[in-house]
């Protein structure tokens, strides 16, 4: 039983994470590859505040801006390049800060990682905690899912929409690229944060190899198996990837061979991403598209 | 003086290995126009293969088991392009871009799922450094310059003084134009995957005899390729060549200015810069001779 809470938790956690992506990925067509230095960027901002005494809340609030404002920060170079090559620089940004968080130990501990990450006050340490932190977690990814379709229903989102499909249309009908996009990338960057925060005070230890390119795959994966540009697309999707991952769990494996499952699970979520790709671009859940444009 | 002089020595030698693995990338980005993300599962690829043959059952002598793993190597590149590249390269560029992070992600656990992620090597004894004027060199660093300097005049050779350097330079200038002109695009498609899967797995191998062999070394040497591309303006293969040999001295020399910990991030930092500020390549002026 508290397993099946603990599986559900990672998958809201995940499905937050992936709504985040899928409004710059999906949406906007910025295709941000690095999405995990901004989960990573929350995660150690309430790992470190809370650990030094801040209040759980707060630290989560502070995380949130953090991640928001580095996104931001590294939206306004990165934006000069588009593309394909956007992708690379925002991937680089994501290897550059798992390189800081490896070797400033005087404030990550480098390798070791930070450990005793506290939950809120209100809620018991342990497995005890663990519907209530559900609950928490339910609530979050509710109130970002509402707050992400309403904000893609509104006119804001339908721009988004069209600067996907061609930039030029967009400015032509007098919309700020530039600005539409950096608010895109801040507000995703600081939901990413939110996944992160609530991530760190569950699993209560995060270190350098917890924000790698992996998870950066794992949620790309996410988005694009789940349908690109959906609402329900990338919470599917999440939930569809850490059930796999879970379930693998349970296959009846000897002993002697565990050290196969890990790898064989790289090789089919790599594999899955190159046969949707390839299959089934749209993803599990198609757009909804006019004129069948 | 000296030590610096040691450090620009090592530059150099890890700079021609560097140059070896973006030569294939920016020919991939010359031609078909995508940045191949698991070109640096072809450099691990061709270093594990090599290790196969090297060990038990096989146990063949090193410069014997480097062909068959190259010849793998480029199998393993060729149906790549097959099987996902080809059928989807009327898309965009960003599909591509997804599916061959897809596959690199799918090829390095390969990797780790027949060979295991911990570190291995090919074991050879410990060498005395040959010592010329004052500064070490080991046979392993000899081997890998005298290698990458053999590989890449067979490739300026092959460039500029064949009708299939040619077809290939011309494809890289303009695909349709090429195409039009009757180059068959089936060839040259073909050979510039043999081409890139080879040199990766050369520079692959070689790096493997110098450090180790672990499922993560390509990614992580793809980065520094990726970064000796954008140096010399992607698809020029000159410019790569340049920027390969600047990387690794960058990264050698600064490591007498800050933490070991942060070689890797001398090319991070400059793929960031360059994409930012000089989209076009430092050396953008040498397109005229790619």
């Amino acid at each position: 039983m508290d397993y099946i809470l603990h599986v559900l938790i990672l998958a809201l956690i995940y499905s937050i994470f992936a709504v985040s992506l899928n409004l710059e990925l999906g949406y906007a067509g910025l295709y941000n590859f690095g999405h995990v230095a901004f989960f990573g960027i929350g995660a150690y901002i309430s790992a470190l505040l809370s650990r030094a005494g801040m209040p759980v809340e707060g630290a989560m609030l502070c995380a949130m801006a953090g991640a928001g404002i580095a996104g931001g920060l590294l939206a306004v170079p990165a934006l000069r390049v588009t593309e394909d090559y956007f992708g690379i620089a925002t991937l680089v940004f994501a290897e550059m800060f798992r390189l800081v968080c490896l070797n400033e130990r005087w404030l990550t501990k480098g390798p070791m990682g930070l450990p005793g990450i506290p939950r809120p006050a209100w809620i018991a340490r342990g497995v005890d905690g663990l519907p209530v932190y559900l609950i928490l977690t339910a609530m979050a990814a509710a109130g970002v899912f509402l707050f992400v379709r309403r904000l893609t229903g509104s006119p804001f989102g339908r721009a988004l929409k069209v600067i996907r499909e061609d930039e030029h249309i967009a400015q032509a009908f007098g919309k700020n690229v530039f600005l539409l996009k950096i608010k895109t990338i801040v507000t995703g960057s600081a939901l990413a944060g939110l996944a992160g925060t609530l991530w760190a005070h569950y699993i209560s230890y995060i270190s350098p190899a917890d924000f790698s390119l992996t998870e950066t795959i794992l949620v790309v994966l996410c988005v694009v198996l789940g349908g690109r540009g959906t609402n329900w697309g990338p919470v599917l999707g999440a939930f569809a990837v850490i059930f796999f991952g879970e379930a693998v769990r349970f296959l009846p494996i000897p002993h002697e061979l565990h050290r196969y499952v890990a790898p064989l699970q790289g090789v089919v979520y790599g594999g899955i991403l190159v046969l949707i790709v390839l299959k089934m671009p749209n993803g599990m859940i198609a757009e909804h598209r006019r004129n069948g444009a | 003086m000296s030590y610096y002089l040691q450090l620009l020595l090592n530059g150099v030698i890890a700079g021609s290995v560097y140059a070896l693995f973006a030569v294939g990338l920016t020919l991939v980005y010359g031609v078909f126009r995508f940045i191949n993300f698991s070109h640096g599962e072809l450099i691990t690829w061709g270093a594990y293969l090599t290790l196969m043959f090297y060990t038990p059952p096989f146990s063949w002598p090193l410069y014997l088991s480097a062909i068959p793993a190259m010849i793998l190597t480029a199998v393993i590149g060729f149906s790549q392009d097959f099987f996902i590249y080809r059928p989807l390269r009327r898309g965009n560029p960003i599909t591509l871009l997804i599916a061959s992070i897809g596959l690199s992600y799918m090829l390095r656990n390969a990797v780790r799922f027949i060979w295991g992620s911990d570190l291995r090597t090919f074991d050879f004894p410990p060498a005395r450094g040959l010592e010329f004027g004052g500064y070490y060199v080991t046979g392993i660093q000899l081997l890998m310059l005298s290698a990458a300097v053999f590989f890449l005049a067979i490739l300026y050779l092959g460039l500029t003084r064949t009708l299939w350097g040619k077809s290939l330079r011309a494809t890289a200038d303009n695909l349709e134009l090429a195409a039009i002109m009757g180059i068959s695009m089936p060839r040259v498609s073909a050979s510039v995957w043999i081409l890139a899967s080879v040199f990766a797995a050369a520079g692959g191998i070689l790096l493997a005899l110098d450090t180790n062999l672990e499922p993560f070394m390509g990614a992580t040497n793809l980065i520094k390729a990726f970064a000796a591309v954008l140096l010399g303006g992607a698809g020029n293969v000159w410019g790569a060549l340049l920027g390969g040999l600047f990387i690794g001295i960058a990264e050698n020399l600064g490591v007498a200015f800050f933490s070991p910990g942060y070689k890797d991030l001398v090319a991070f930092a400059l793929i960031f810069l360059l994409l930012l500020f000089r989209p076009r390549g430092l050396f953008g002026l040498l397109t005229g001779v790619r």
